[in-house]
């Protein structure tokens, strides 16, 4: 729960400064690129986690993955940090 | 043979293109000759082309090469003409109308592309038709496919995409703006079945989960540097497809394609011939190519005795591959766009506080790069209050890809011994 959080609140953040707008309720099901985030907030997003949780899973694989969903992206950055723990 | 002559004796009888209608090819042709018709006022003058629907968009390309002395596609944003200009689509009615004016095409027209100059000032570049078209694979194959227009239509990549449709006999549609929801809809109500776009583009792509279900047999990337995740991943969704990226340098105009589904490209094509191109690397690591053709006299200035071209890009040979760094001038890009840091630090520098910015690339997993700052600031300068004043000042002054996606407040930048920004050091 605790990087879910950590997720949403660099999101937030993030949004302010790429001048995007979010939608009111972003849940599990929520499309990314619909959740007001253009590809542009979505780097950031990317790049801001990176400097927070000190991974970026999607520069780590071998064989991209792109997450449509929100629960899609927590669950990317959940494998990476159990991936990195083992 | 104008491009005109090149469809009529192609003769092909398919459709051109699909999207709010459907236009076929013999139509395309039979509305250029009209314009010859319509407009015998504008033949060897010099035309600037609005994009306004894909269909006149190419009936116009159809009538005007070959016919008129140059041809201006206007970019969606303003850039001045440099010499006097007929507009298009036309604002003043038929003036005349003789039916026995040569619809023939005479003359070589110059094609004006825009580019983003050096300065990351827009400025034109001058093409010839030939060298424009140099790229078209004309083949059976090809005139079974049905493209989806990912670039705007009046830059390079974009008329590439449309020139290899059109002269190949194949079929576009118009997906070149939306979000990427509504461009992979666009794809697959109309069955797309090839695709040109940047790595950025094709990420958003993946990201919709749809881009499976298009039926494609042709991937093309290009416009930014291909990465082997990517690579790896269309591989994966589409075997037996045709996936290439590409190589092009704009202002050299020349580029190459490389197939084998790894990033950079061969090593052995050093020193033998490849795509009509020769290939060498200098101490600096610069890219240099020799293109097949006698460029233009502004770049046979920049010819070495041998013939070759600096492309400017730096280049590091890895094992068996030669694989791209990006540029040396320090020319960010943004999921394609171009950003020019020296632009973005003059920006920053218009606000009192700062006393020094440097602008520079980090690498970015979804669009390749973005850009960052690092800045000095007066010693009393409040940090948390002037990053929301720097943000909204560049938001103001620059295109939203242009904006650093993030300020580092340094003690101070190293310059080097003329005085200039030391570039080529670590970022702080």
């Amino acid at each position: 729960m605790k990087l879910e959080q950590t997720i949403r609140n660099t999101l937030a953040q993030v949004a302010t400064i790429a001048n995007c707008e979010l939608i009111a309720d972003i849940t599990d099901d929520t499309v990314l690129l619909q959740s007001g985030l253009d590809s542009l907030g979505f780097a950031m997003l990317v790049a801001q986690l990176e400097e927070d949780l000190g991974i970026d899973p999607f520069s780590q694989m071998q064989i991209a993955v792109y997450p449509r969903t929100f629960a899609e992206f927590v669950t990317i950055y959940r494998q990476a940090q159990q991936g990195g723990n083992e | 043979m104008d491009l005109l002559q090149q469809l009529q004796q192609a003769n092909y009888s398919g459709t051109a293109l699909t999207g709010s209608e459907q236009v076929g090819y013999q139509q395309l042709i039979a509305g250029a000759i009209a314009i010859r018709l319509q407009y015998p006022q504008l033949q060897k003058q010099a035309i600037a082309l609005h994009y306004t629907t894909l269909p006149s968009f190419l009936m116009a390309l159809l009538a005007f090469d070959g016919w008129s002395s140059a041809l201006y596609l206007l970019p969606e944003t303003a850039l001045d003409i440099p010499e006097l200009v007929q507009q298009w689509p036309s604002e003043t009615s038929v003036k005349q109308y003789s039916a026995i004016h040569s619809t023939i095409g005479s003359q070589e027209t110059r094609w004006y592309l825009a580019t983003s100059g050096t300065t990351g000032t827009p400025k034109w570049i001058a093409h010839t038709f030939a060298s424009l078209s140099r790229a078209v694979k004309i083949s059976v194959d090809q005139s079974t496919l049905h493209w989806g227009l990912c670039y705007q239509p009046t830059r390079f990549a974009g008329l590439q995409v449309l020139l290899q449709s059109m002269m190949s006999g194949a079929c576009i549609s118009d997906c070149s703006t939306g979000d990427a929801e509504q461009r992979i809809e666009m794809m697959l109500s109309s069955d797309v079945t090839a695709l040109s776009a940047t790595p950025s583009l094709w990420r958003q792509l993946l990201m919709t989960g749809r881009l499976h279900q298009l039926p494609l047999v042709q991937l093309t990337l290009g416009g930014e540097i291909a990465d082997q995740a990517l690579l790896n991943k269309l591989s994966a969704l589409f075997p037996s497809a045709r996936i290439l990226h590409i190589y092009a340098s704009t202002e050299v105009g020349v580029g190459f394609a490389v197939s084998d589904q790894q990033t950079g490209f061969p090593l052995s094509w050093l020193g033998t011939n490849h795509s009509g191109l020769a290939f060498k690397i200098d101490g600096q690591q610069h890219l240099w190519l020799k293109p097949p053709h006698t460029p233009d006299s502004n770049l046979a200035k920049r010819l070495d005795s041998e013939g070759y071209l600096d492309t400017g890009d730096l280049v590091q040979i890895q094992d068996d591959r030669v694989q791209f760094l990006g540029r040396d001038s320090g020319v960010i890009n943004v999921g394609g766009n171009k950003v020019h840091p020296e632009q973005v630090e003059q920006v920053l520098l218009q606000i009192a506080d700062v006393l020094q910015a440097k602008v520079y690339a980090k690498a970015n997993s979804v669009l390749g790069q973005l850009v960052v700052a690092d800045i000095v600031v007066t010693s009393h300068t409040d940090h948390a209050k002037l990053q929301p004043q720097l943000v909204a000042h560049c938001q103001q002054h620059l295109a939203r890809y242009q904006i650093p996606t993030r300020f580092n407040f340094v003690d101070h930048l190293s310059t080097n011994a003329t005085g200039k920004l030391n570039r080529k050091e670590p970022h702080g």
